[in-house]
């Protein structure tokens, strides 16, 4: 059975202008913390929510916290009108 | 070894394995392809240790996990329908007053069958792996468009 919390999460990630920072390709990125590309891809499009040890090693790669990087957004979703 | 290298390796020892299986098919020795089948799926997966250029990270397994998962959720189900129809055979007690043999009604699963049977639930098990690794593929962003 599916448990309702009531509470919308959402994961999101600046992976993506991190990268453009650091001038940093996709395949790049992945090779560096061991990863396949489409990973990365996947990650950028919060298709899919990584591990905290790959959260970790990616916001160490770009030297900056986690937080900064990943972003945990807990929403209450809003009753919508009839 | 490279991941091409490793393809040709399995193309091999499925060609190997199909001329065992016609063979022991013509000599009438089960156990010599059974024990091949052991043999070259060992090899696959020691070929397989070896492969440089294959990165299986946390998301390709959980993409594995969840396929695999469903799978069996889904054909325990159908083989456990099977199976109970197999026990009932099994068990079957002749009717009152005693049937004669000639008027025996014929077997819902003839033992003759149970290979096909085998055979039928193997492919469908494929089948279901296949197609929830797809979607889990899918639901895990496999085909996303890059942009870059």
């Amino acid at each position: 059975m599916r448990k309702n919390t009531g509470i919308l999460r959402l994961m999101k990630n600046k992976i993506k202008i991190f990268r453009a920072m650091h001038n940093l390709t996709q395949e790049h990125l992945a090779q560096a913390i061991g990863v396949n590309r489409q990973t990365i891809l996947a990650i950028e499009k919060e298709k899919y929510i990584p591990s905290l040890d790959l959260a970790f090693k990616i916001s160490r790669y770009f030297g900056v916290n986690i937080e900064e990087v990943f972003i945990y957004d807990e929403k209450t979703p809003t009753l919508m009108p009839a | 070894m490279k991941k091409n290298t490793f393809f040709l390796i399995v193309g091999c020892i499925a060609l190997a394995l199909l001329l065992i299986f016609w063979y022991s098919v013509e000599i009438h020795a089960p156990l010599l392809i059974e024990i091949a089948f052991f043999v070259g799926i060992a090899l696959v997966y020691l070929a397989k240790r070896k492969v440089t250029d294959i990165i299986n990270d946390e998301r390709d397994v959980k993409i594995t996990e969840q396929a695999t998962m469903r799978t069996m959720q889904v054909f325990w189900v159908v083989f456990c329908a099977f199976s109970i129809g197999a026990v009932m055979e099994i068990l079957r007690v002749p009717a009152f007053p005693r049937q004669a043999i000639g008027t025996r009604p014929p077997d819902i699963l003839p033992p003759r069958m149970m290979g096909y049977v085998q055979l039928g639930l193997l492919c469908l098990m494929i089948f279901l792996y296949v197609g929830f690794r797809i979607y889990y593929a899918k639901k895990y962003g496999d085909f996303e468009i890059d942009e870059e």
